[in-house]
């Protein structure tokens, strides 16, 4: 409860000091939205091209595009200190001054930077997903609702999972490991669209190693009625649960990493 | 027990090197930052550490403040080891990085106060009597609502003690405080922490490269050189191992020259002043100016000690620093 108040705190500050540079931000929202537009048009022009992609209609493109969209950009939305500050924060000692505070060092990171500019790439998210779910024709109910809710937000929790073995490595190296990159933004790019597109390694990449086809594939497969493997329906609601998993794995080699931390300068 | 107990801390960084053109992958060579250190502070104390770059000053420091783990040895700070008690002990303290800040850049201060206020669970009316306290002695009241990015540095580190003392630490620890400042920020800062010392009894630990930060604070001065504890006491006391060389100035009257001197001194001449460097022990004050005397009337003379900085300077060449 503590530790919410003081995220809510901390976010409405770092909004307040974004809003300070009123262009800047205005221009790379901008600019954000039409580069995230432009992905949900390569998505729109691969459905008009072959019409359906193994089983997927269009519009089922378009609904697993626009789940993908709004949890990877919800994630670094709120998460930015740990998707991309983190690096430069152990470079510039930034870091040294969350440790002297006695509150708890993953808290601190989360609440130490926000990327409001991501808004608009949270949009063409969000349109992807009311124009795909439309054109598939789903019928929502409240289970189907509380499984795209689960699957985003739990969505979310993998996402950091994952950006964070870039912040273990970095505490060791200093450096930022771009390689790390291929899981996450990588993860994203090839999971927007279903996994089951794929050949058989990358299958079992996002299935066991960044598990983005058991978090939100598995349950949006399942809302749009042509379940995953055939997979029955409570799957839906368990395999989303590998999300938290990692965050929750990754958390704990933070830890482990922390303690080998050396600090710059002086 | 003392409230600061360190007992034989050491800390090795291993630095990787590109090797010169040529060479295959990388050298690895092993930093010792610090070795067999032991010290104790009492509560209430005021401690100056010096020490030159890479001395170990800052790694002692980040030991004592948590964030670092040592590789031998022991700390604790009012019976809590720092790196494994981190939240309840940095609850306590205060740190200061002189060169980097713990505020926020883009918002008015106090907006970053009130976020500390959260951090530290500052309870609501201790801490609006604490900030106005600090913001009248620091002087911060008109800056409460400018973002610190607007500051000069002067205005920025008296905003950064103020946001590290807002949850009224028992122990503070300052790195470099005084760097970059001007005369009179710097003058200031220093009344500032002597009255904090003594009438809040703030256990004060502070690292610098400025001897008058020293000289004017610390009635208790640490020197590390290499990772190691080189001395620990007064500061005349250690001076005065160094302070060996004397500066006289002298001006006849009637543009008359110095006598021949003893070859420990060394004559040199300004305008019509003529500068003596000598050793007391081996030519005596009263010695050197009764030569003086006869070579004509003294218009004007003055004698005075080396720079602080002189002696220093020469303390580090004697430990090979």
């Amino acid at each position: 409860m503590r530790t919410l108040k003081l995220y809510l705190h901390s976010m409405g500050m770092l909004l307040r000091a974004h809003t300070q540079y009123r262009a800047s931000f205005a221009l790379q929202t901008l600019a954000q939205l039409v580069m995230e537009g432009g992905e949900m048009m390569a998505v729109l022009l691969v459905v008009n091209r072959f019409e359906r992609l193994g089983h997927w209609s269009g519009g089922n493109l378009l609904f697993f595009f626009g789940v993908m969209s709004l949890t990877f950009y919800l994630t670094e939305f709120l998460g930015r200190g740990v998707t991309g500050a983190f690096p430069s924060m152990v470079r510039s000692g930034q870091l040294d001054t969350l440790l002297v505070r006695p509150r708890g060092l993953m808290t601190q990171v989360l609440c130490a930077e926000i990327d409001p500019r991501r808004i608009g790439c949270l949009a063409v998210g969000l349109t992807a997903l009311i124009l795909g779910s439309r054109a598939s024709g789903i019928r929502w109910t409240l289970p189907k609702a509380l499984a795209l809710l689960e699957a985003v937000g739990l969505g979310t929790l993998l996402t950091l999972g994952l950006f964070l073995i870039e912040c273990v490595l970095c505490v060791y190296t200093v450096r930022s490991i771009e390689m790390v990159n291929a899981l996450t933004y990588g993860g994203r790019s090839a999971c927007q669209y279903p996994v089951d597109i794929y050949p058989r390694p990358l299958r079992i990449l996002f299935t066991a190693v960044a598990p983005y086809a058991l978090v939100l594939h598995v349950p949006a497969a399942w809302i749009l009625d042509k379940p995953l493997w055939n997979w029955p329906a409570w799957t839906a609601f368990v395999t989303p649960l590998a999300g938290p998993l990692v965050f929750l794995v990754m958390r704990g080699a933070f830890g482990v990493a922390m303690r080998h931390y050396r600090s710059t300068g002086s | 027990m003392s409230y600061i107990t360190v007992t034989d801390l050491g800390k090795t960084f291993t630095v990787r090197k590109k090797r010169e053109k040529g060479g295959p992958g990388r050298e690895k060579t092993l930093v010792r930052a610090l070795s067999q250190v032991s010290f104790q502070v009492e509560k209430g104390e005021l401690v100056g550490c010096i020490g030159p770059n890479g001395a170990g000053k800052s790694t002692t420091v980040k030991i004592l403040s948590g964030i670092l783990v040592p590789d031998e040895g022991s700390a604790t700070v009012d019976g809590r080891v720092p790196w494994k008690e981190r939240r309840e002990h940095v609850r306590r303290i205060g740190v200061v990085f002189g060169q980097r800040t713990q505020l926020w850049w883009d918002v008015p201060i106090i907006d970053s106060f009130r976020l500390l206020k959260e951090i530290y669970l500052v309870p609501g009316p201790a801490f609006e009597k604490r900030l106005s306290e600090l913001t009248e002695a620091l002087e911060l009241g008109g800056l409460l609502r400018t973002p610190l990015r607007l500051m000069s540095l002067g205005q920025r580190m008296r905003a950064e003690l103020c946001g590290s003392l807002l949850h009224s630490p028992e122990l503070l620890f300052l790195d470099e405080p005084t760097i970059g400042l001007d005369a009179p920020s710097k003058l200031a800062l220093r009344d500032f922490l002597r009255r904090e010392n003594r009438e809040k009894g703030t256990t004060i630990l502070l690292t610098t490269h400025d001897m008058e930060d020293i000289a004017a604070l610390c009635p208790r001065v640490m020197v590390l050189g290499h990772g190691r504890k080189l001395y620990d006491g007064a500061l005349t006391g250690l001076l005065s191992r160094y302070d060996t060389l004397r500066i006289a100035h002298v001006r006849y009257a009637d543009g008359a020259r110095p006598p021949a001197l003893p070859p420990d001194c060394a004559l040199s001449r300004e305008g019509d002043t003529w500068q003596i460097l000598y050793h007391p022990a081996q030519t005596p004050t009263a010695g050197l100016l009764t030569l003086l005397q006869s070579a004509g009337a003294i218009q004007e003379l003055t004698l005075q000690g080396q720079n602080v900085d002189h002696l220093i300077a020469a303390m580090y060449e004697e430990m090979a620093l």
